[in-house]
């Protein structure tokens, strides 16, 4: 549905996005994951025609960016970084706009305001002026903006920044509720625990392309595994012979638990666990450790600075 | 283009504009100052007043007629001359909202990424700034005329406006210097991110109105066809001229990045 061949963008002398080259399928659930100034707003613009590439190709449902803009632009809706509404406008009136500039008809035009007005809970304000809407409703309504029409292909450029946590789950729902219509979606955040949650696969970019996968791959192939153990108290003893044990690369203790970082957990964790037993040690749970993503991001990032 | 596009941009900038308080007063109260105060200031002082002596006659005053009359006459027409000013103004602060004050809340990008053409938003963004002014223009200028023909029936014994000039002012060269202000402001929305300084490059395109109006009163052009025809030709290829520089620097993939 999306392709980049070599997508590049140069700001005078700055390489924004250099030589992205990836797919995203139909009905996919895609996360762009980089850190601030990688480059991941000036793609999204890209490939929704709002900047030229200075370098490669991107196509979208078939058509190219750049070549084909109106095509583009046609099937493709976008949750731009700012929501850029209209304040002195009511939030019906700022749908309606956008729905008559993507040609959706009068009939459709309301079941779909009034569908995606109601899944993010902003039925009951259609006809409040959006200057009154916090910060979060003003995002709530810009991704239904992004929707009005139906489009194939769905860019959100960091849709859960601003919001609360039960927002942020309204929305992910939202997003998720989409995915069943196999519309594609396009995210960039920097939100790791949601692209783990949400994403088919994502990319890690820092202006080059670093790492692409499903998030269960990306920490397999990339993060160091850690088995997190929680016992009822950590003593040195316990510490000191974890370490010492084969498998066991590094430990570290946080509060009353041990974070112990193993080459292959599945052979390691059960030795772990007996050495642990037998310097007197009370488990009350053993976990892989969390965030495994986060870690696996944090350390390719790192990387690709150094 | 497809005009229904082009309109509903239109319709929601106009719908935007009115619920800016300070433009949509100046919209409602410079109409208001021309309609009234400058009939009341320039010719009913003159219609109350003692008939001037006829070596005195101001340079505008119209050729051929008893001297009361001429001066008034003249003064009709540099009151209908004035009206100008009015499309030539208004546009700028409409388009000063619409077109940097977008840019500025960063409105534009979602426009921009809708599937409309780039002469579609043009033209409804255009269309927005042209449409008030030209019916504030006309609202006003109606205004104009009942205080006019009231104030110098007496005098004449017939209606004084509309007249020749007054038809020629408001039919074609109002829309004319409409569109020549709305292109300027469009020009000038690429180079500035502030609304303030827009409106006040925006105001550099009431000039040749300006010049005009200065040329007439100081009686160095009088209202005769030879001289309309010649304005208004350089009114009609100014406007096409802007209009076709204002295109020119709409380059929509360019915007969101040079148009700081
Ligand atoms: N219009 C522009 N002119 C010059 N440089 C730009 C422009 N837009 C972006 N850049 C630069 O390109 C780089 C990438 O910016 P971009 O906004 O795409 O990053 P991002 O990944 O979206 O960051 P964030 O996470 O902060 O949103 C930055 O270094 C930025 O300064
Ligand atoms: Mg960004």
């Amino acid at each position: 549905m999306i392709k980049l061949q070599g997508l590049t963008r140069k700001f005078n002398g700055l390489v924004a996005v250099d030589g992205l080259t990836f797919e995203v399928g139909e009905g996919e659930i895609f996360g762009l994951l980089g850190p601030n100034g990688a480059g991941k707003t000036t793609t999204v613009r890209m490939l929704c025609c709002l900047i030229k590439p200075t370098g490669g190709k991107a196509f979208v449902g078939g058509y190219e960016v750049g070549k084909d803009a109106l095509r583009v632009r046609e099937i493709v809706g976008l949750l731009p970084e700012a929501p850029g509404l209209y304040g002195e406008l009511s939030a019906y009136r700022n749908l309606e706009f956008y729905a008559k500039l993507y040609g959706v008809p009068k009939r459709r035009r309301e079941e779909n305001i009034e569908r995606f007005l109601k899944m993010l809970g902003l039925w009951g304000r259609r006809d409040d002026p959006v200057a009154t809407f916090s910060r979060g409703m003003q995002q709530k309504l810009a991704i239904v903006r992004a929707m009005v029409h139906e489009p194939k292909v769905l860019f959100l450029d960091e849709p859960t920044a601003a919001l609360a946590p039960e927002s942020a789950k309204t929305v992910r729902d939202f997003i998720l509720e989409l995915k069943q219509e196999r519309r594609t979606i396009f995210l960039c955040t920097h939100n790791l625990h949601e692209a783990e949650r949400l994403c088919d696969r994502v990319a890690i970019t820092n202006s080059k392309l670093i790492a692409i996968g499903s998030p269960s791959e990306l920490e397999q192939k990339f993060g160091p595994s850690r088995t997190e153990i929680r016992l009822e108290r950590v003593s040195r003893k316990i510490v000191d012979a974890v370490r010492r044990l084969k498998h066991v690369k590094g430990v570290e203790v946080v509060g009353d638990k041990l974070m112990v970082e193993v080459e292959d957990p599945e052979a390691a964790n059960p030795v772990i666990v007996e050495a642990v037993v037998k310097h007197g040690g009370r488990v009350r749970y053993v976990a892989r450790a969390v965030h495994a993503l986060e870690e696996t991001y944090l350390r390719l990032v790192r990387e690709s600075e150094a | 283009m497809r005009p229904d596009r082009v309109w509903e941009i239109a319709r929601k900038d106009m719908a935007s504009v009115r619920r800016h308080k300070y433009v949509l007063y100046g919209l409602i109260g410079i109409p208001l100052i021309f309609a009234i105060f400058i009939p009341m200031a320039s010719i009913y002082p003159v219609v109350t007043s003692e008939e001037p002596l006829d070596n005195k006659l101001p340079p505008f005053a119209q050729p051929g007629m008893a001297p009361k009359q001429a001066v008034v006459t003249g003064l009709a027409n540099m009151a209908v001359l004035m009206f100008m000013f009015l499309p030539a103004a208004i546009p700028s602060t409409i388009a000063s909202y619409t077109f940097v004050g977008e840019k500025v809340n960063r409105q534009l990008e979602p426009l921009l990424a809708t599937p409309t053409t780039d002469l579609e938003l043009l033209i409804g963004k255009g269309l927005g700034a042209f449409v008030p002014a030209m019916a504030a223009t006309f609202a006003s200028f109606a205004g104009l005329v009942a205080i006019v023909d009231v104030l110098t029936f007496p005098l004449f014994g017939y209606l004084l406006l509309p007249n020749l000039i007054s038809a020629v002012v408001l039919l074609v060269y109002a829309p004319l210097v409409c569109l020549l202000s709305v292109s300027w402001s469009i020009f000038i929305s690429s180079k500035v991110s502030d609304v303030r300084a827009a409106m006040q490059l925006g105001i550099v395109g009431i000039a040749p109105v300006l010049l005009f109006y200065f040329l007439f009163m100081g009686g160095i052009v009088s209202l005769e066809w030879m001289t309309l025809v010649a304005f208004g030709l350089v009114l009609a290829s100014a406007s096409a001229g802007l209009f076709a520089l204002s295109k020119a620097t709409f380059q929509r993939e360019e915007i969101l990045t040079k148009w700081r």
